[in-house]
């Protein structure tokens, strides 16, 4: 049986689908304003009339190539592709600067393969048995998930000067996520009576503004506009993969995977948990922040670990794990496969050909990123004064495309200018992000936890999980804020 | 403008807004009383109480007066801020292209940028891969074209 799984997969024309899907998902991802969960979703129609397992690949191919994409701007030109990618951005732009663009983008794609390899390793022999332990993750955990996550602002002060600066960042960017319709009564918050408001403020606008179009006003701004020409000598120097990478890799694949399979869960809060977990354990913290390549190992694998992760509750119980899941979902029922156990017995020829289609797609990416990282490296060479003009006009196009609306334009424009005079007074526009981020998955879980507890916090206590997760909370500050107090007090 | 300054500012701006979230909490009605309300309460109280120690810090704590500089060059950052926000509002009417043709070639020389042939095949490099991309592969709906009569 399995045997002729294989036989599909390695077919010419599954192998050439799965190609053409990653390939054309890594330029997605690697284009801001573009999803995955756009392009699926735009695909999910042209797939209906091709063979079902043949659509299903050339989607799955998208989804591994679009996860991955995303770090490539984040690395070269610190704009995120995906919101998955703006832990990427933190070290891999710092890099960049360095001169050791191709090697950030070596280890991103590296661990990027591995965090997805592993991922649809477990979704492959495990799926059914996680599926019903994610089941057990109510609003309450997933409000300890997002305090995880917000953690990291911690992590991110004890690197700079100011621990409330951080802090104040980060709920500057929780109470941007506030703006929008309530979801618990439907009433409209502090929108100002402006309609484009309704839903919220969209994340890419704000990424844009405050990773991409900030370093293009400081670049029109400098004083000086000279290239450092040794960065061509350093790119030419091919530099080895980075010792004990691999245990950040191990660590960000495994926490992908885990957050990717429960259900809401997305690529970004894995992202950002890995990111954290590994600048607890590297042995080189004073370097996070400055371009260690241990947090791309860690936040690449993190995210890519969610590809796997997010089918588990999707192909077993028909819970997305997160939007371009969901999108995939709408793929296999048009095709006349309803999510559940039919799956894996009576669709097992085209179920098993899929999850086994996403390791080829994951090679497919790895080899296209290892040939042309030293090329695409050498983007950090552009003139800025042809850089500034070009990026720009993409971060215009960018915030413009996802939601089609002048508005978030205007949006990220603003979002830069305000991020500029935030981060020149101290404060942490990666923390403000994370805030952003983080904030709705907060805001819903602690608003749903509420109402099932009978608005008694101590649902937030209750479960062995939660008890579990706070544990591990702990753990995540104490160590910072220790470290943080020291360095005050000598 | 002493940088000290800048940032007093910006706390007192912070922390006036969120006596106004807390105050907004009033206006909550239903179910959000109880689950929405507590946690925008919670965030204004954070960032009120951070606020009022971070001035704290910044009034009482002997700091040197450095300048704020928000730019090195304010004709280049202010004429690029301007070309973007005319960007956006020619974005509705002309759409992507023209304003992006206009774009890109005048702040590539507003930067200094004396090389004719490199910008101007720059900016047919970047327009053409926009349309490739964009309009003919994933069919992303830019306003204007209509305009152009297809391009």
């Amino acid at each position: 049986m399995t045997l002729e799984y294989l036989q599909i997969v390695f077919s010419f024309e599954a192998l050439l689908t799965i190609a053409i899907g990653t390939i054309a998902g890594v330029a997605i991802g690697g284009m801001p304003g573009l999803t995955a969960t756009m392009a699926v979703g735009l695909l999910v129609p042209f797939t209906y009339t091709m063979d079902p397992t043949m659509g299903l690949m050339l989607l799955g191919g998208i989804y591994c190539g679009a996860m991955y994409g995303g770090s490539i701007p984040a690395i070269l030109l610190n704009t995120p592709g995906t919101p998955a990618a703006v832990a990427t951005a933190i070290e891999g732009y710092p890099m960049s600067k360095q001169g050791r663009g191709a090697l950030a983008l070596k280890v991103s794609v590296t661990a990027s393969f591995m965090g997805g390899s592993f991922s649809v390793l477990i979704l492959l022999l495990f799926a059914p048995f996680l599926a019903r332990q994610a089941l057990a993750f109510g609003p309450a955990e997933t409000f300890l998930l997002a305090l995880m996550g917000l953690a990291g602002i911690i992590s991110i002060a004890d690197e700079n000067s100011s621990l409330i600066k951080a802090l104040i960042a980060g709920l500057i960017g929780m109470i941007i996520a506030v703006i929008g319709t309530d979801d618990m009564s439907g009433s409209l918050r502090y929108t100002m009576g402006m309609i484009e408001l309704i839903d919220g403020i969209d994340f890419m606008p704000a990424l844009i503004g405050l990773f991409s179009m900030i370093q293009m006003l400081e670049l029109a701004g400098m004083k000086t506009h000279e290239i450092d020409t040794s960065l061509i000598d350093k790119q030419h120097k091919k530099e080895p993969m980075p010792k004990g990478i691999s245990k950040h890799i191990a660590l960000g694949s495994g926490t992908g995977t885990l957050i990717g399979i429960l259900p809401g869960e997305g690529a970004t809060i894995a992202a950002f948990i890995s990111y954290n977990f590994s600048k607890r354990i590297s042995k080189v913290k004073e370097l996070f922040g400055k371009g260690n390549p241990e947090g791309i190992a860690a936040a690449e694998a993190g995210n890519n670990g969610c590809v796997g992760g997010s089918l588990v509750p999707t192909l077993t119980l028909g819970i997305p794990g997160n939007s371009v899941a969901a999108a995939l979902m709408g793929a296999f029922i048009i095709q006349g496969m309803i999510p559940g156990p039919e799956l894996f017995t009576e669709y097992a020829d085209r179920t098993y050909p899929f999850i086994i289609s996403m390791f080829v797609a994951n090679g497919v990416f790895l080899i296209v990123g290892l040939t042309f990282a030293p090329y695409l490296a050498r983007i950090a060479l552009i003139p800025p004064a042809i850089m500034v003009p070009v990026v720009s006009a993409f971060a215009v196009l960018g915030s413009y495309a996802l939601n089609n609306a002048v508005f978030d334009i205007y949006m990220m424009i603003g979002f830069a200018l305000g991020g500029l005079v935030l981060k020149k007074l101290g404060f942490s526009l990666e923390a403000l992000i994370l805030g952003l981020i983080l904030g709705p998955i907060a805001e819903g879980g602690f608003t749903q936890g509420m109402i099932i507890g009978h608005g008694s916090p101590t649902i937030f206590f209750e479960s062995s999980i939660a008890k579990v997760m706070w544990v591990i909370i702990f753990i995540l500050l104490i160590p910072p804020l220790y470290s943080y107090l020291k360095s005050k007090r000598t | 403008m002493a940088k000290k300054h800048v940032d007093r500012a910006v706390l007192a701006l912070l922390i006036v807004m969120a006596v106004l979230l807390f105050n907004s909490t009033a206006n909550y009605t239903g179910i959000a009383l109880k689950t929405s309300a507590n946690y925008v309460r919670f965030l204004a109280v954070s960032i009120g109480v951070l606020s009022v120690i971070q001035l704290g810090f910044s009034v009482f704590k002997e700091q040197p007066s450095v300048k704020f500089e928000l730019t090195g060059n304010m004709g280049r950052f202010v004429g690029l801020l301007i070309s973007l926000g005319l960007f956006a509002a020619a974005f509705e009417t002309l759409g992507f292209f023209i304003p992006a043709a206009v774009f890109i070639p005048f702040i590539a020389v507003l930067l200094g940028y004396r090389r004719p042939v490199v910008i101007a095949l720059t900016t047919v490099g970047v327009l053409i891969f926009v349309y490739l991309v964009f309009i003919q592969l994933l069919s992303v709906n830019l306003p204007g074209l209509e305009f152009l009569g297809g391009f």
